[in-house]
């Protein structure tokens, strides 16, 4: 038989028993839309978890912190964070990049405009390569400059205040009018001799109790290589900080600071800075996510503290794989159900031409097509059902996602990829087919005197 | 006679079916032989439960032989499986039922063009076919109706149109007038008479009425599955003339 005459007995039997067929596709109609919208949920889920991770930070970052000092002894420095350290960290297998970190609180100005408290970040240029900032306009601090450059987080902007009592962009929803490219921000490196002055400008005859003398902190001009992209309020790990070439930093603080203690080093217990600079975090990369743990768990047997998203992904996943295996197993038992109905309707439509088939066959109609005839039917069915089923599962999708953005969540928690429905639509097809084998082989094998037989 | 000489299309040796009903065997068959030959009209006739049905289904390769030998068109059904038996049937037999048999949800060019279906031949051209094999059983105007349409000797000239189109050698009929009344069967018997003399087709016929048996050329009488007497009308009426 030739396919299209296949084709088209098949969909006429399925048309003349219209009743039947549409109740046995509503079976396949259901248990398609429960697994794709059960599937959908999961990958909605799994997608927000990931947009989570993004604004958390990579997930092959591990951050290095001090280890816990064990000892009471003040001028402990056996686990703090230097470049020998650094250099340890490098050499372990399949790390790409070990970056030491350097922060320091700074303050900004520019006219009446002051942000108090400048998270500046010094990593090497390396890193920071690594970090794959999304700028919106010029770049990341470039190697061979030679001087102090600044990138700044796209949030960092909003928190200039203006110094005549204006009120700031959190109250007023206007960003400060400073373009952070072009005009010239000076930063004041030595925020408490800073405040000293503030204080004691603003309070004379309070005694000051270290007797420090009162001049103002010099200004710095930094230049300014880029800016992050982002508004205001669109957070991510990086957006409230400035980042620097870790070197030009140093080589400044140490020009500032001079023989005083840089904020944020120890120092001996007479009040003395150490010769070496320790560093306040280590930023290590690496090569792979499967190599995380194994990096972290090593630079942990080294004596100090890692961090990574690691742990919090893998209990996340834990808790995806979850809900995603109880939702697919509830579609996956209506589906079951849905096949079962199929191979009863099979069954059912076969006695009912037990005749017809042992017409067919004394006709001399090959038992292939017999069995083809019937698969197709049962495919029919599982077709339009899944046709159907997925159509259905896009609208129950799209009220889900309303109904979740209407309870204050911006995420997407049903979300169908095209090929979820392609494979939606080829699985029920396929489980069609298979409820449908069985009563293809019956029908195939019932005898051709069924038609001899007067009844 | 000279006319025995021929080829023989269907030559059966020593059948026998043995059915099982619980602890006890019906001999349906009980050692047959005979032979047609080509263009001959035969019929078996017998009582009921004579075995009749029984060697035309064996004949048609519907039904195993316990034992013995069916050879047809020089191909031997007994070994064949049932693939290659619906390929054989649907290439050399055509096959005309007591109860009609056409699908009831198809239109009578339809049900005539169907075996065609099975042969894989493109619409527009079996189509072509069953209309003129609907013209030579006197259907014009009822090509379109479908079975509950039509009386029983329309439905059964479909029925004879349906076995005729696919230009068989051999055509089988089981009782072809078992569901009409005494005045069409002999109108469906004389068209079946034409139509296969015309072709030089071989027609095997079972019935239980010696009247309609008349019709044909031979006339086998077959008693508890066994064979007791052929007879030959040829030579009667040659006696005749
Ligand atoms: N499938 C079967 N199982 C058991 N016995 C059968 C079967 N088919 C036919 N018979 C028996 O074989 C004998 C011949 O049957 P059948 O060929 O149908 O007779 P006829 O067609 O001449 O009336 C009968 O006795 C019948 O009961
Ligand atoms: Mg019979």
């Amino acid at each position: 038989m030739r396919f299209f005459d296949l084709w088209s007995m098949s969909s006429s039997n399925l048309w003349k028993r219209k009743v039947r067929t549409i109740l046995t596709v509503l079976g396949v109609v259901i248990g398609t839309a429960s697994i794709v919208v059960m599937i959908s949920l999961g990958l909605g889920l799994s997608e927000s978890m990931m947009k989570e991770i993004e604004e958390n930070g990579g997930l092959t970052t591990i951050t290095v912190y001090p280890g816990e000092s064990n000892s009471f002894e003040e001028d402990n420095t056996d686990k703090l964070l230097t470049d020998e350290l650094v250099e340890t960290i490098q050499n372990i297998d399949h790390v790409d990049v070990a970056s030491p970190v350097l922060n320091i609180n700074v303050i900004g100005k520019y006219g009446s405009y002051e942000n108090s408290y400048i998270n500046v970040m010094g990593m090497t240029v390396e890193a920071l390569e690594k970090m794959g900032f999304e700028l919106k306009e010029g770049t990341i601090p470039q190697r061979d400059v030679g001087r102090l450059q600044f990138l700044y987080g796209n949030q960092v902007l909003a928190e200039f205040y203006s110094s005549k009592g204006g009120s700031s962009y959190w109250e007023t929803g206007e960003l400060p009018d400073i373009d952070l490219m072009n005009d010239s921000i000076f930063i004041i490196f030595d925020a408490d001799a800073y405040w000293n002055v503030q204080y004691n400008d603003g309070s004379a005859g309070y005694g000051d109790d270290s007797g420090t003398p009162v001049t103002p902190p010099k200004k710095y001009l930094v230049e300014t290589c880029g800016v992050m992209a982002g508004g205001p309020e669109d957070y991510n790990q990086y957006s409230w900080n400035v980042y620097c070439d870790i070197d030009l930093l140093t080589t400044q603080l140490k020009k500032v600071f001079k023989n005083k203690a840089i904020p944020g080093q120890p120092t001996t217990s007479s009040g003395k800075p150490y010769k070496e600079l320790y560093y306040n975090s280590i930023y290590v990369n690496v090569d792979n996510i499967d190599n995380v743990t194994t990096v972290q768990k090593e630079i942990v047997e080294l004596g100090y503290q890692a961090e990574s998203n690691m742990e919090w992904v893998e209990s996340q996943q834990r808790q995806y794989g979850y809900i995603q295996a109880v939702l697919g197993g509830i579609g996956a038992v209506s589906m079951l159900v849905a096949a079962i109905s199929i191979t009863n309707t099979m069954m059912m439509s076969i006695y009912e031409r037990t005749k017809e088939i042992g017409i067919m066959k004394v006709l001399g109609c090959d038992l292939r097509n017999i069995q083809t005839l019937f698969l197709m039917e049962a495919g029919f069915i599982g077709l339009i059902g899944g046709v159907v089923g997925v159509t259905l599962s896009y609208c129950i999708s799209g009220v889900i996602n309303i109904v979740v953005n209407k309870m204050g969540t911006e995420m997407q928690l049903s979300y169908i990829p095209f090929w979820l429905a392609a494979i939606g639509i080829i699985f029920a097809v396929l489980v069609g087919m298979a409820a449908g084998f069985f009563p293809s082989l019956r029908a195939m094998r019932l005898s051709p005197l069924a038609a001899i037989r007067n009844e | 006679m000279a006319e025995k000489k021929e080829e023989a299309v269907i030559r059966v040796k020593d059948l026998y079916k043995i059915y099982r009903v619980g602890d006890s065997k019906v001999r349906a068959l009980n050692g047959v032989d005979f032979s047609i030959y080509k263009g001959e009209f035969c019929a078996i006739v017998g009582t009921s439960g004579s075995g009749k049905s029984t060697l035309l289904n064996m004949l048609a390769g519907l039904e195993k032989p316990t034992k013995g030998e069916i050879i047809i068109a020089g191909e031997h059904m007994e070994t064949k499986n049932e693939n290659q038996l619906v390929k054989f049937r649907r290439e050399h037999i055509g096959f005309i039922f007591q109860s009609f048999n056409l699908l009831g949800t198809m239109n009578a060019l339809e049900n005539v063009a169907l075996p065609l279906t099975f042969q894989g031949m493109d619409k527009a051209t079996r189509l072509a076919r069953a209309d003129k094999v609907l013209d030579l059983v006197n259907l014009k105007k009822h090509k379109k109706h479908k079975p509950n349409q039509m009386s029983g000797g329309q439905q059964q000239r479909v029925g004879v149109a349906r076995a005729l189109v696919v230009n068989p050698e051999i055509i089988f009929a089981d009782e072809p007038t078992g569901n009409l009344d005494s005045n069409t069967s002999e109108e469906v018997m004389n068209l079946m008479k034409r139509l296969v003399r015309e072709q030089k087709q071989t027609l095997v016929m079972v019935t239980h009425d010696n009247h309609l048996a008349s019709f044909a050329d031979r006339i086998f009488h077959i008693k508890d599955g066994k064979i007791i007497k052929i007879e030959d009308t040829r030579e009667e009426n040659k006696e005749q003339e």
